[in-house]
């Protein structure tokens, strides 16, 4: 446990080390800090991914579990570390990017990658949604608003960044606990998937399931119809209510944003 | 540690990552738009764990808790955007700093990091489209004064520029 702790902290400390140099605090855009903390940032995320490879008890580690990112060397899994590293990396240049235009686009670009790790695990329907929900639509209504409201571009808040050096180690700490506490569970609790459950057969993209207790309604709808029936029939009651909340939303933004006062307040 | 194990954990290590890194963002930045976004990099953090557990599990559960916070989101990002738009058009600024006597009566004001006192960066070059083609000839038929549009959009530029 001590060794996996220190490997992880190993990747994560340049990792939020790296996100503080890069936050913005004034200054050029491309200033040689900022090229620093990229760099920490791709070198903690290829630490992150090879720990089983440069690790030498690596078949030790492999068998003991104490492998982060251990996987078959397969296609699949060459493809996860292609989108993950994708995503963090976007996710690093989202949040430190100066220019909120920027911050969104890198965000999209975040969720066309989770959208490739949904696909990796069979879930077609909701890669798709999310596309079209979040990139097509959330994204897209968040670059209106920073159009509406910056029409001059770069202002002096998005340059300087508020109390870097303790977010970053709230971050690194928040990221710690939680990988220390998954390592230790997946250590601890019996694993293997619950028996019980209802599983669907296992013919998404990665074949991980390894399930064979088919339950006639997901054997006979294998892809989004399962989806769709255990919507419609377990989850009833929760969709009216995701409805409802959306017709608040609805009305809610209408009341606040199409009410137009007279008097507008000069702040400074 | 087997394949099913090394899949969920890979997945719950990526989501840990995003989460983090949203809330290191949510921490940090001062504008409330950059703000509400790494709100949104944390829900996807979320969503990520749990497609993760429905990939281990082999249940729908997980993507349907997903597509529930997908759709909580969109509910979100109107409120919010609405609510952005409003406080622009009273505040002139998306600095979360200028608002901070919305809290409690009874409580302190906080103390902010000053900004630096860099100037504002010039405004950027954006590049121009080369003209092509030619202006349509006004038709006799029509009439009334048109204000040219050059002008127009010239006056709706004046909007007042914080920093």
């Amino acid at each position: 446990m001590a060794q996996f702790s220190f490997r992880v902290l190993g990747a994560l400390v340049p990792l939020f080390l790296g996100i503080f140099l890069m936050l913005p605090r004034g200054g050029a855009d491309r200033s040689p800090i900022r090229w620093l903390g990229a760099a920490l940032v791709v070198l903690s995320l290829v630490l992150l991914v090879t720990f089983p490879l440069t690790s030498a008890e690596g078949a030790v580690a492999e068998s003991s579990g104490t492998a982060l990112w251990s996987l078959p060397q397969t296609l699949s899994c060459y493809t996860f570390h292609a989108l993950a590293f994708v995503s963090v990396a976007a996710a690093a240049l989202m949040i430190t990017a100066r220019n909120p235009v920027y911050s969104a686009l890198w965000f999209s670009m975040v969720l066309l990658s989770n959208s490739g790790l949904y696909l990796l695990q069979g879930a077609d329907f909701l890669a798709a949604s999310t596309i079209i929900v979040y990139a097509g639509a959330i994204v897209v209504t968040f670059l209106f608003v920073i159009m509406l409201a910056q029409p001059n571009g770069a202002a002096r808040y998005d340059r300087f960044a508020r109390e870097g050096f303790l977010s970053a180690l709230t971050g690194l700490l928040l990221s710690g606990v939680l990988i220390a506490a998954l390592h230790l569970a997946m250590r601890t609790e019996p694993r293997g998937p619950v028996a019980g459950l209802a599983s669907r057969p296992a013919d998404s993209v990665v074949t991980i399931h390894s399930a064979a207790n088919g339950n006639s309604l997901l054997a006979t709808h294998p892809h989004v119809g399962g989806l769709g029936r255990m919507l419609f029939t377990e989850q009833v009651v929760s969709v009216e209510i995701t409805g409802l909340l959306l017709l608040a939303a609805v009305v809610g933004a209408m009341l606040i944003a199409g009410h137009r006062t007279e008097e507008t307040h000069v702040r400074k | 540690m087997s394949g099913n194990d090394a899949w969920l954990n890979n997945y719950l290590v990526l989501g840990a990552l995003l989460f983090s890194l949203g809330a290191v963002g949510f921490l940090t930045r001062r504008n409330l738009i950059v703000i509400f976004l790494c709100a949104e990099l944390m829900l996807q953090g979320v969503s990520t764990t749990l497609v993760g557990f429905s990939g281990f599990h082999g249940t729908w559960g997980g993507q349907v808790t997903a597509i529930f916070s997908l759709s909580l989101a969109a509910a979100e990002a109107g409120v919010a955007l609405a609510l952005f738009v409003v406080l622009f058009k009273r505040g002139f600024s998306l600095d979360v700093s200028i608002w901070s006597d919305l809290r409690e009566e009874d409580q302190p004001p906080v103390e902010d990091e000053p900004l630096g006192d860099e100037p504002v960066e010039t405004p950027r070059q954006w590049p121009h489209l080369a003209p092509a083609g030619r202006l349509p000839e006004r038709r006799p038929g029509v009439s009334g004064e048109q204000v040219p549009r050059r002008e127009a959009v010239a006056a709706g530029e004046g909007v007042a520029r914080n920093g």
